[in-house]
């Protein structure tokens, strides 16, 4: 088998693919916040910003029942108000992939179970997997959200390892904050 | 509704700067009856047009499930939580981003302890930076074997440096030097990332990981797990083939890759990948690479490399077992392998090589960083050569069989020791004892 002329046409194909304009979206954003609570929580009929502030005792709790934690970025907590009263809260939350930050959601209920959290933002060439509805769906319904372990609890994706043991990482932490500093407002809101 | 916002706050701040300022004027003489009724009717009055501008926010302001509020700052004793503030994602970070990883050895053979070596065999710093929301560089500069100069073994590599565009929300292009998508390691190929301390011989001799070509390509990821590359990059240069050594036996493609490296582009080659991921814990995938090789050199047949693979990775709970196959063919090698008959390594025609891997993760605490594994390989560089003529033509190798079995520990976050035990079934020549020391950040 001789080799073929120079693929002269594939590459013309791509270059103008290259230079073509794009989409007038930011590409890496799948996600706005009021996206993401609508997606997270579309039953809820209003979104309460809550500001967190932990004594010393609850960041010590918190630490110890989140574990090892990848670094972080900004973090946000809605209560969030149904036709019927409280609903749980809505985190936004950002973990470090492998090298750049992952923006994504995350829907508490009243009782502690989680709901499917959203990738809001992704910004790395790989391990963008994590997006996949199926790796996400398994956060949904679970009890046991600041216990859980990626790779045994939530399964892996080959190719997002980083990605997904630090989402995962990341919804432990936000569990914990719930068990620390939330649990007992949500308990009295209903 | 942010308009609304806007100028509504505005009439508010404003209101209340009036009242300040009315509330705030100094008591440099003691006002009278009349100053002071006629000051606290200016504040009834101010009261009332606060309360009436609030009135008009809240009815221009639409329900609240639509609203993403920003929370007030915490206070700074609450610096547990890095900020309870909501607003635009991502928005301000920093767009330079770095990462890295490295790996140390130890190796004896077994059969040959004379023959023992310790190596820093790679550090690697890599950076990334966002030009802006859609665009980023992504770079990887490697150091082999700790020192690079004319009298030493090491080399100083540019793994990575290609800049990549979002064209939409699942589709993105690249262009520059970058990783071919082939096999479960070339893409993957930190330390914390596979089992043993070296990386294994089908994706070192059959697949040349770390493999990269300069190009252009495109890659899709859909929400149900598919992921595709497609692209058009340099290839292989047949002319680099050292027919007096036995790189060419350790790996064809290896010895002739070119790496950008003032790369021979008369010939361009064309790659296809799909991966799928769609259910949890299973990675399947395939891909093909060809193009020609001889890059229209004088003296040198028109001849074609190809490579195709196949490559599957099922992780459910403790558990980790991988498969890969690959198969390469170089066309055409005939005219090429004749005129260095006689030398001790001439180029195949075939090669090929598979294996089968399992790992299982034993959890203490809540960690799980024992992991014992084992892995069956079976290939071979040199499975056929093209017919040059009676006594010319060379013989295929034998098929080589190893068996790795080893123990990682991984101590800290992305920092790992494994230790293992190679063993090839044709004999002890090969044989020997690693450690190894690798880390990822």
């Amino acid at each position: 088998m001789n080799s073929e002329p120079l693929p002269w046409r594939w590459v013309g194909g791509c270059t103008l693919a290259l230079i073509a304009p794009a989409p007038a979206v930011v590409a890496a954003e799948y996600l706005s916040v009021a996206a993401a609570q609508r997606a997270v929580f579309p039953e809820a009929t209003g979104f309460e910003p809550v500001a967190l502030q932990l004594t010393p005792a609850q960041r010590q709790e918190l630490t110890m029942l989140a574990g090892p934690q990848p670094p972080r970025g900004r973090l946000a907590v809605w209560r969030v108000l149904g036709p019927a009263g409280a609903l749980g809260f809505f985190f936004t939350d950002e973990v470090v992939g492998r090298q750049d930050f992952i923006d994504y959601a995350l829907g508490i209920n009243t009782d502690g179970t989680l709901r499917t959290p959203e990738i809001m933002s992704y910004r790395e060439s790989h391990g963008g997997e994590i997006r996949n509805g199926a790796w996400r769906g398994q956060f949904a319904h679970r009890h046991d959200g600041a216990t859980l372990r990626p790779a045994l609890d939530i399964r892996n994706i080959a190719g997002a390892t980083l990605s997904c043991a630090h989402v995962t990482a990341g919804v432990r932490y936000l569990v914990s904050i719930w068990q620390v500093a939330l649990q007992g407002a949500a308990e009295t809101a209903r | 509704m942010a308009d609304t916002e806007r100028n509504g706050t505005a009439r508010v701040a404003a209101s209340l700067a009036a009242m300040v300022a009315l509330l705030a004027m100094p008591a440099m003489s003691s006002p009278s009856a009349p100053e002071l009724e006629t000051r606290v009717s200016a504040l009834e009055a101010e009261l009332r047009e606060l309360k009436a501008q609030l009135a008009a926010l809240r009815a221009a302001t639409p329900a609240p499930q639509n609203v993403a509020t920003p929370a007030a700052p915490p206070t700074p004793a609450a610096v547990a939580l890095e900020s309870a503030a909501g607003g635009e994602a991502g928005a301000g970070r920093p767009p330079l981003t770095w990462f890295g990883y490295g790996e140390l050895s130890y190796t004896r053979p077994t059969g040959d302890p004379g023959q023992a070596r310790a190596d820093l065999g790679r550090f690697v710093i890599g950076a990334g930076y966002r030009f802006d929301e859609r665009t980023r560089l992504q770079s990887e500069i490697e150091i082999e074997h700790a020192v690079s100069s004319a009298s030493d073994p090491g080399e100083v590599e540019i793994e990575q440096a290609y800049i990549e565009h979002e064209l939409g929300r699942d589709v993105r292009a690249r262009a520059g030097l970058f990783l071919i998508p082939s096999g479960l390691l070339n893409e993957n190929h930190e330390p914390t990332r596979y089992y043993g301390v070296f990386r294994n011989s089908i994706e070192t001799a059959i697949i040349p990981t770390t493999w990269r070509e300069g190009g252009i390509g495109l890659q899709g990821l859909t929400r149900s797990g598919l992921r595709w590359d497609a692209g058009v990059t340099t290839g292989f240069d047949l002319s680099r083939w050292d027919a007096a050594s036995g790189d060419g036996a350790d790996s064809p493609l290896g010895s002739i890759h070119q790496e950008l490296a003032l790369a021979r582009a008369a010939q361009l080659s064309v790659y296809l990948a799909a991966n799928y991921t769609g259910v949890n814990g299973l990675r399947i995938g395939a891909s093909v690479f060809t193009g020609g090789a001889s890059q229209r050199q004088p003296g040198l047949p028109d001849c074609r490399v190809t490579l195709w693979e196949g490559h599957a990775r099922w992780q459910p709970g403790a558990w980790d077992f991988s498969a890969l196959y690959a198969r390469g063919r170089i066309s055409n090698t005939a005219p090429f392998n004749l005129a260095l008959a006689g030398n001790a390594t001439l180029v195949p025609e075939t090669f090929f090589g598979g294996y089968l891997e399992a790992a299982w993760r034993a959890r203490v605490g809540r960690a799980w960083p024992f992991v014992p594994f084992l892995r069956v390989e079976r290939f071979n560089t040199g499975a056929a050569y093209a017919y040059l003529g009676p006594g010319l033509t060379p013989a295929a190798r034998p098929d080589q069989t190893a068996y790795t079995g080893g123990l990682q520990l991984e101590f800290a976050p992305g920092v790992i020791f494994k230790a293992d035990y190679v063993d090839f079934t044709d004999g002890n020549s090969l044989d020997r004892f690693d450690l190894g020391l690798g880390y990822e950040f």
